[in-house]
């Protein structure tokens, strides 16, 4: 139907240019034979809508072990980094249209979106930083089990050390969500006492972000009043409002997703999405997003600080040595050390993942905020200088 | 086995040490807190930290010794993560507890876009204090500890001092890039200047201390955040053009005075050339130049009387920086705009005074600082003075030469006669016109002092000795009786009042003359 309505070149063909946006049924468009031929913008916008689809198939085509690996995270900021810069392009050769009404309220509600994603970037990188310290313990625990001829008490006493540690860090980090941690928190923050036993309370050394910040909030802010465009609005901004629609739900989801992974202060996933499956990327987005909120409802995952594969595996692995170390007598047997050096293997493939992958994880988080900013800065340049000429 | 043990007494230890140092109430962190001015490029170099060196980090030398025979030991014996553990998380506390002392919070992003102009000025200035303790004192004192205690493992401690660096100058940093994405106004650019200085004097303090990885981020980050700021100040300052168009006149400024746009503009350009170095720079990098230079021509000395008329500023001016350029189109766009508002002026004597006063005032102003004399050079300022000298004269022409007909010796002698009535006329027009003149003028202001008298001294030598010789010559030809009728004033009451005149106060017409 969207194909006959496309070739009279009336109102309603502009209500089903909103239409041509949004549907799959692109083949449709293209066998047109009206005089009403794709515009290079309506080509260029529609590219956006499928470059966003594609994306989003890619991310979703990973299996259940992959989903919220640190290497599907980095995808997922990869992603996000492509389609911010295709947006970018937009924005920047449509830069006329920006600040006419009403186009110039929805560019700059979304550049105000963008600045919320700011604070979730640092308080992200915070959470990374706290997942390095517990590669730290691993590490020491490797340096005491792994290689050695023979284990011997002394080593096993190290390691368990750091598993002591390395538990109480984690569980510390569980708690700090927790509503009861949040009436606590000013005790736990000033008392020095409890700084000298555990390693992992770096709650109190948060960085980047204002005590009082919380990711569910920031999320909750970031996704307000996010309303699919009507017909009328897609005629009027030219289907440019759609682009930006867009552009504002993947920030959202990206932001959602990394809160859901890394650990950081104050999480909470309740954030809302609901957006109309006409966009070709809403289904690969909206199932990543069920898949996600699955995992974190799982029974062994529900009060994990993140939802990270690797931070699950530090958790094993660090119990299945604990359970190994509890359980050891010296002298060794030859059984139980074998046992050991298994136990050793996997923890030292775990270690391994999460040491190549938190720099570079870190450095895109990164650009990330880097781009927000620069992108923020660039389009409200364009739109002033417009402004100017005008 | 025994090892471990004493090693985990030995981390013990290394911790108390490295805290209960921390704790000590007897180390004096307290920071320099004296506020600076905002308006003015104050550097302040005793608050550069200085009073700080030495006392940060406040550990004995005899706990040094200790802490670095427990490293020497824990990494020998393979124990070097723990080591380095107790170290990191101790030092990171102790920074955290030094910015705390130093008044800083984290302000989030979002909360530091909401926040009005006052409030996030009164942040900046705490942030440069703070930024300038790292670079002076708490970097340096960092750098200096981890090389005591790590002495014989130099890359430790760079790995370590770079985690630290790394965490505190991103943080900084953040603030910096939430500062270049504020709203842009006029009034932004000075605060904005000092914190990219600020941010460069980071660069120095960290260099050198960090691994060679950690250097090349940081040093890009820094570099990142002072783009930004770089860009949102070329913004800002090139906005000074808008704020010239939009300043559109209805009426004139009351007795030919110096426009409040003139002052403005030229203040802000006095106070933006004392950061000359770093606008250059910014300049350099970021300034993108939309207009072409206006050709050079060819001035020829034929050409003296059009060029006073105006002062050709694209040619004249020596720099040709970006920075420059901007400058010399600020005022360019100023004399355009004043020379618009002179025509609100009806009355073209009262149009030179507008532009002499304004034409000086910038002049003075040029000359007056040294760095916007720099970017203007000495022949702007050599023929704006001409420009000016000009106007002076052309005002001299429409008000006081117009009078001098009237004491022409000329025309008063029919057939070797003196014609009495004509002489009288004179007398009349004379004093006519003056008064008229005087009446009209003496509410207008000559502002600078020099002006005002060089003015004073060309009127008077202009009609003084024309109306002396005239009122000598020809006073005996009037009836005794009436001399004072005609001859209203003494050449020495004209002086008198032409004395009074430019300095906006009407003088009582009523004393006429001396006697």
């Amino acid at each position: 139907m969207p194909a006959t309505d496309c070739q009279e070149a009336s109102s309603a063909s502009f209500s089903s240019l909103g239409f041509s946006i949004l549907s799959r049924r692109r083949d449709q468009v293209h066998s047109m034979e009206s005089p009403h031929e794709a515009t290079a913008q309506e080509i260029e916008l529609e590219a956006f809508q499928k470059l966003v689809a594609e994306r989003f198939h890619e991310l979703a085509a990973s299996n259940s072990g992959e989903l919220l690996t640190i290497s599907w995270t980095r995808k997922l900021l990869e992603v996000f980094l492509c389609i911010q810069e295709e947006f970018r392009v937009i924005v920047f050769n449509k830069k006329g249209f920006l600040n006419k009404p009403p186009m110039d309220r929805y560019i700059n509600e979304f550049f105000e979106r963008s600045v919320k994603g700011l604070d979730v970037c640092n308080a992200i990188r915070d959470g990374i930083e706290q997942i390095r310290q517990w590669q730290n313990q691993l590490e020491i625990v490797l340096c005491a089990l792994d290689n050695q001829r023979s284990i011997g008490e002394g080593q096993v006493r190290r390691a368990k050390k750091a598993l002591i540690d390395l538990t109480i860090g984690m569980l510390d980090e569980k708690e700090s969500n927790t509503a009861l941690a949040h009436r606590n928190r000013s005790f736990g923050r000033n008392n020095v006492q409890r700084d000298r036993k555990s390693f992992g309370h770096f709650r109190s050394l948060s960085w980047s972000v204002s005590r009082s910040w919380s990711a569910a909030k920031q999320l909750q802010a970031l996704g307000n009043n996010m309303v699919a465009p009507r017909p009328n609005e897609v005629i009027a901004t030219n289907g440019l409002n759609v682009a930006v629609f867009t552009m504002s739900y993947v920030l959202l989801f990206v932001m959602w997703a990394l809160v859901a992974a890394i650990p950081c202060q104050d999480r909470g996933l309740q954030t809302h999405f609901s957006v109309s499956r006409q966009f070709l990327w809403a289904v690969p987005m909206l199932s990543l997003h069920e898949r996600i909120l699955e995992e974190s409802k799982k029974r062994d995952r529900k009060n994990a600080c993140g939802l990270l594969k690797e931070i699950r595996e530090i958790e094993e692995c660090a119990r299945h040595m604990n359970e190994l170390i509890d359980s050891v007598q010296f002298p060794l047997t030859e059984e139980k050390e074998g046992e050991a050096r298994n136990r050793v293997k996997e923890l030292g493939m775990v270690y391994g993942a999460i040491k190549d992958g938190l720099d570079p994880l870190e450095r895109q988080v990164r650009e990330v905020f880097h781009r927000i900013v620069r992108s923020r800065t660039e389009g409200l340049d364009s739109i002033g200088r417009a402004n100017s000429h005008d | 086995m025994v090892l471990q043990r004493a090693m985990a007494f030995l981390e013990e230890e290394f911790r108390s040490l490295l805290e209960d140092c921390r704790n000590n109430p007897q180390s004096n962190y307290d920071i320099f807190l004296k506020n600076s001015s905002f308006n003015y490029k104050n550097q302040d170099q005793s608050d550069q930290g200085e009073t700080e060196s030495g006392d940060f980090p406040a550990y004995s030398l005899e706990v040094v010794t200790k802490m670095n025979k427990i490293a020497c030991a824990m990494i020998s014996a393979g124990y070097e993560t723990e080591c380095c553990q107790v170290y990191s998380v101790s030092r990171r506390i102790a920074f955290n507890e030094q910015m705390k002392r130093l008044e800083f919070e984290k302000i989030n992003m979002d909360d530091v876009l909401k926040m009005q102009w006052e409030t996030l000025e009164g942040e900046i200035s705490r942030w440069i204090k703070v930024v300038k303790t790292c670079s002076g004192s708490l970097f340096p004192g960092e750098k200096n500890l981890g090389e005591s205690i790590f002495s014989d493992h130099p890359l430790i401690c760079r790995s370590l001092f770079s985690n630290l660096a790394r965490a505190v100058v991103i943080q900084l940093l953040d603030f910096a890039e939430a500062v270049s994405m504020a709203k842009r106004s006029a009034e932004k650019l000075f605060k904005f200047l000092d914190v990219y200085e600020t941010l460069q004097d980071l660069i120095p303090a960290i260099n050198d201390s960090c691994s060679h990885e950690c250097e090349h981020q940081l040093t890009w980050e820094i570099a990142a955040a002072c783009d930004r700021i770089g860009e949102s100040a070329v913004s800002i300052f090139c906005d000074l053009e808008n704020s010239i168009k939009s300043d559109v006149a209805k009426s004139p400024v009351p007795g030919g005075a110096v426009h409040p746009l003139t002052r403005y503009v030229m203040n802000y350009l006095k106070y933006a050339c004392e950061y000359i170095n770093t606008l250059e720079k910014i300049f350099e990098k970021h300034a993108k130049l939309e207009r072409s230079l206006p050709m050079t021509s060819n001035l020829s000395s034929n050409d003296i009387e059009k060029e006073s008329e105006s002062p050709h500023n694209f040619e004249t001016v020596e720099s040709k920086t970006p920075f420059s350029i901007q400058v010399v189109t600020v005022m360019d766009l100023l004399d355009t705009n004043l020379e618009a508002k002179s025509k609100l002026y009806r009355d073209p004597s009262l149009r030179y005074i507008f532009l002499m006063n304004n034409g000086r005032y910038i002049l003075q102003k040029v000359k007056g600082s040294t760095e916007v004399r720099q970017v203007m050079g000495d022949t702007w300022c050599r023929r704006r003075s001409t420009v000016v000298r000009q106007f002076h004269k052309n005002y001299q022409r429409e008000t006081w030469t117009r009078i001098l007909p009237c004491l022409s010796h000329d025309g008063l002698q029919v057939n070797g006669k003196v014609n009495k009535s004509v002489l009288k006329d004179r007398f009349k027009i004379f004093s006519t016109t003056f008064d008229e003149i005087h009446r009209t003028q003496s509410t207008w202001v000559v502002s600078d002092e020099q002006l005002q008298s060089e003015l004073r001294v060309s009127i008077t030598s202009v009609v003084i000795p024309a109306y002396r010789s005239f009122v000598g010559r020809f006073k005996q030809y009037l009836d005794s009786g009436k001399v004072d009728k005609y001859v209203k004033y003494q050449p020495e009451d004209i002086e008198t009042l032409i004395e009074g005149l430019f300095d906006g106060n009407p003088t009582s017409m009523g004393r006429r003359r001396s006697s």
